[in-house]
């Protein structure tokens, strides 16, 4: 049957499982697929840099998930070079906006008596389990690299964290960056290099 | 390693490569949410796209309709002062669709009498010739 050889496979055309979109349209086809392309290509990272921001994994991933929602309904038809700044520059509105809303949350539950955690993931016995890997001694070190950036992004000023990881780990170029914060390509180099002599200070000349 | 041209020290050579380190060990549950939200944020997108789609067709439907309501206005006007084409000039073809669909006056068109008719027309041809 030729003409089911044709037709690709639901992972690569997501949107067809949910039968709105017209399959027989092959620019809307092209479209999708590269955005599907796209998205899986930075998920990852926008979730390590939201969870950096926010320091809640449910939180990160609401807010890359938000993200992606706008970047597929508003800019879609954008050329795709634009789209990487563009959802980094959604995602950190959205990132802003759950912070801000956690601060008001927190002046209201420092009123109310304190409670235990909700969150059973946290208590799950499976998932905080150590692996029974063996542990070669570079990925100790790299454990203790892990670790140590993570918590000495932590104590970066927000603008400071964002550029470095939009630079270091994203891979923008300062231009992107700049449409990503919202602000100039002066204030991401001086965002970025403050950062950088933060965690050198931190962390030492060779941390790793 | 360099970053769009520029060159990179060892520190940042670390940080990134530290950094690719904590990407390579988010979890297997995260990466399925992950992937989830991706398919659903490309579904909602794929069903916007087609709603805001149908939107695009508007003028040409439009412009459809027009067209079809001014054919609807003019096949149902009788402009002033003409009449519709009849066969002998003074029955408006209105009058004739009825003779048609009229079973009556199909019978009477049947059962029409030619060679009297005939003689009718030829006896006032007659009288007409005597009188002048």
């Amino acid at each position: 049957m030729p003409e089911f050889a044709t037709l690709a496979s639901p992972y690569s055309m997501p949107a067809a499982l949910h039968g709105d979109v017209d399959l027989t349209d092959p620019e809307e086809q092209t479209q999708t697929r590269a955005l599907n392309q796209f998205l899986a290509g930075v998920e990852l990272k926008a979730f390590k840099i939201a969870q950096a921001a926010l320091r809640h994994e449910d939180d990160a991933l609401d807010a890359v998930q938000d993200a992606m929602l706008q970047l597929a309904r508003a800019y879609a038809k954008r050329p795709p070079e634009e789209w990487k700044p563009l959802f980094y520059r959604i995602l950190e509105n959205r990132i802003r906006d759950m912070q801000r809303r956690r601060t008001v949350r927190g002046r209201v539950m420092a009123w109310l008596p304190l409670r235990g955690e909700d969150d059973d993931e946290d208590s799950d016995p499976v998932a905080q389990a150590p692996s029974l890997e063996p542990q070669p001694v570079r990925r100790l070190e790299l454990d203790e690299a892990v670790g140590a950036l993570e918590k000495a992004l932590e104590r970066l000023p927000p603008r400071q964290r964002q550029a470095f990881l939009l630079r270091t780990l994203e891979g923008l170029d300062v231009a992107e960056t700049a449409q990503s914060m919202g602000c100039s390509e002066g204030s991401v180099k001086t965002h970025y290099f403050r950062a950088v002599q933060a965690l050198r200070a931190q962390l030492g000349e060779l941390y790793l | 390693m360099s970053r769009g041209g520029e060159s990179l020290t060892e520190f940042e050579r670390n940080a990134r490569v530290v950094l690719e380190e904590s990407v390579r060990r988010i979890d297997a549950r995260t990466r399925s949410r992950l992937n989830q939200a991706r398919h659903a944020a490309l579904a909602a997108g794929g069903r916007r796209r087609a709603w805001w789609s149908s939107f695009t067709l508007m003028p040409a439907a439009g412009a459809i309709a027009a067209a079809l309501l001014v054919a609807v206005v003019l096949w149902h006007r009788e402009p002033a002062g003409t009449q519709p084409l009849a066969l002998d000039g003074q029955h408006p073809a209105v009058e004739d669709m009825e003779l048609l669909t009229d079973n009556d006056s199909i019978d009477l068109i049947e059962g029409w009498d030619g060679s009297f008719y005939e003689w009718a027309a030829a006896q006032s041809d007659a009288g007409a010739e005597s009188n002048s």
